[in-house]
């Protein structure tokens, strides 16, 4: 019994984390006792091996793709303003649209700080503006990088109207986006869109597909937000299934607590 | 600055200041992963997640928490989420990984080679919760309370758990040893 405790402290000692009167103890038992001993020489063999193995470094690229991806985040919580967005690097494609998108906002400021009555070039431009908007959003939702999703997500946002293409995509990466960050951050595109009762509809949809438990209560979050009672049956259903996780099942409970508060 | 004031200033909306806490712990946590997954992309995928969810559930962080321990419990979730969608892999990377010993004779270095190699088999093949003690007792200098905090569990259930990985551990690597030498 006394081995056995005295064996608990053989990591702590050899990481030099054991206090002084523990040590001591340490010390003289294992004076006395030959098994303890070895146990501590075979133990101290492993842990200097492992501190021997070297520590792979991180590709120091990882830095800068986080900063943009934090760059995005902030944008598009101040949604509107456009030049926020990072461009995508490497992408002569993206960086011709995004050329584009500043020609087509430069004729349109002239038009602004110069406003012609009833001139229907504005509208025109205003179209093509749009049109470019959502060309940028629509292509980023496709790239194979998840950082570049996360940035047509962020783009979507400053599409002024709502935009039934973009709504799918947003809708598809909800539901099929490997990455969860990009879902999440759909999720929250979305809300944009929530007027439309198809919209809410494909996300209370949507609730019993995903398999991460955030999005689940990103999800739900959103329905509660939006008061949604025809999502009631969903929650209802989430709240009662025996094999959703028990965070979900209580959450989707409190979700249906608050719709009903709110009635 | 301290890092749970530099995270207090974040959930207050101090977005940009984010970026010290990624540049102070994104190393660890790397590591920390790659210890769990075995793959150098998967593991920078999940320090990214790690950093998003902190960015977006910012105000789920309570003051005089630990950040080092709210940091790896958030990490902790994201892998047990990339767990549940991937096999686990066990397989070691081979490049990256070897000991560098270069004050070693030539043939000392090769058995030094070696044996890192049959160490890191053995951590592989550890059950993960095992693997995940050894990595935040060893390589990164946790404290017991800290990893109590991460686990949720009691600082002298720590004390056993590191001991009986370290032990399985131990055994594991002799008996790759014993198959090399027979």
């Amino acid at each position: 019994m006394i081995c056995e405790r005295v064996r608990e402290q053989i990591p702590e000692c050899l990481a030099g984390s054991l206090d002084h009167a523990a040590r001591e103890r340490l010390v003289a038992h294992l004076e006395t006792c030959p098994a303890c001993r070895a146990e501590l020489a075979e133990l101290n063999a492993v842990w200097r091996g492992l501190g021997s193995l070297p520590d792979p470094e991180p590709d120091p690229a990882m830095r800068s793709r986080f900063l943009e991806v934090l760059e995005a985040y902030q944008a598009g919580r101040a949604s509107g303003v456009v030049g926020q967005v990072p461009d995508p690097p490497h992408k002569w494609r993206h960086a011709a649209l995004a050329f584009a998108l500043l020609m087509a906002g430069v004729f349109l400021g002239r038009y602004v700080v110069q406003p012609r009555a009833a001139n229907p070039d504005i509208a025109q431009l205003q179209g093509q503006v749009e049109s470019l908007r959502q060309l940028v959003t629509l292509s980023l939702l496709q790239e194979q990088s998840p950082s570049s999703r996360l940035r047509g997500v962020t783009y979507s946002y400053q599409m002024a109207q709502p935009d039934e293409q973009v709504e799918q995509a947003l809708l598809y990466a909800v539901n099929h986006d490997s990455n969860v960050n990009v879902r999440l951050s759909a999720v929250d595109a979305l809300e944009k869109y929530a007027a439309n009762p198809r919209i809410r509809r494909a996300l209370a949809d949507a609730l019993p597909v995903q398999d991460s438990p955030l999005v689940q209560i990103a999800l739900m979050d959103l329905l509660v937000q939006l008061n949604d009672k025809e999502a009631a049956p969903a929650l209802r259903k989430l709240a009662q299934d025996a094999q959703a996780d028990s965070q979900i099942r209580q959450h989707a409970a409190w979700a249906l607590q608050r719709m009903e508060v709110s009635q | 600055m301290e890092d749970e004031q530099v995270m207090l200033d974040v959930r207050s909306g101090e977005l940009g200041k984010l970026g010290l806490l990624f540049d102070r712990h994104h190393r660890a946590l790397f590591r920390y992963f790659l210890h769990l997954t075995s793959n150098r992309a998967v593991s920078e995928d999940l320090v990214q997640e790690v950093f998003f969810r902190i960015l977006k559930y910012r105000h789920t962080y309570q003051p005089g928490t630990r950040f080092c321990a709210w940091l790896f419990q958030v990490g902790r979730n994201v892998h047990m989420d990339h767990a549940v969608r991937h096999k686990p892999e066990v397989a070691m990377p081979e490049r990256g990984w070897d000991v560098r010993s270069p004050d070693l004779p030539p043939d000392r270095q090769a058995q030094s080679r070696q044996e890192a190699a049959l160490l890191r088999r053995a951590l592989a093949a550890m059950p993960p919760e095992k693997r995940e003690v050894i990595v935040m007792s060893r390589f990164l200098d946790l404290k017991y309370d800290e990893i109590a905090s991460v686990l949720k569990c009691e600082t002298g259930a720590v004390k056993v758990r590191v001991y009986r990985a370290l032990r399985e551990l131990n055994d594991r690597f002799f008996a790759l040893c014993g198959e090399r030498a027979s």
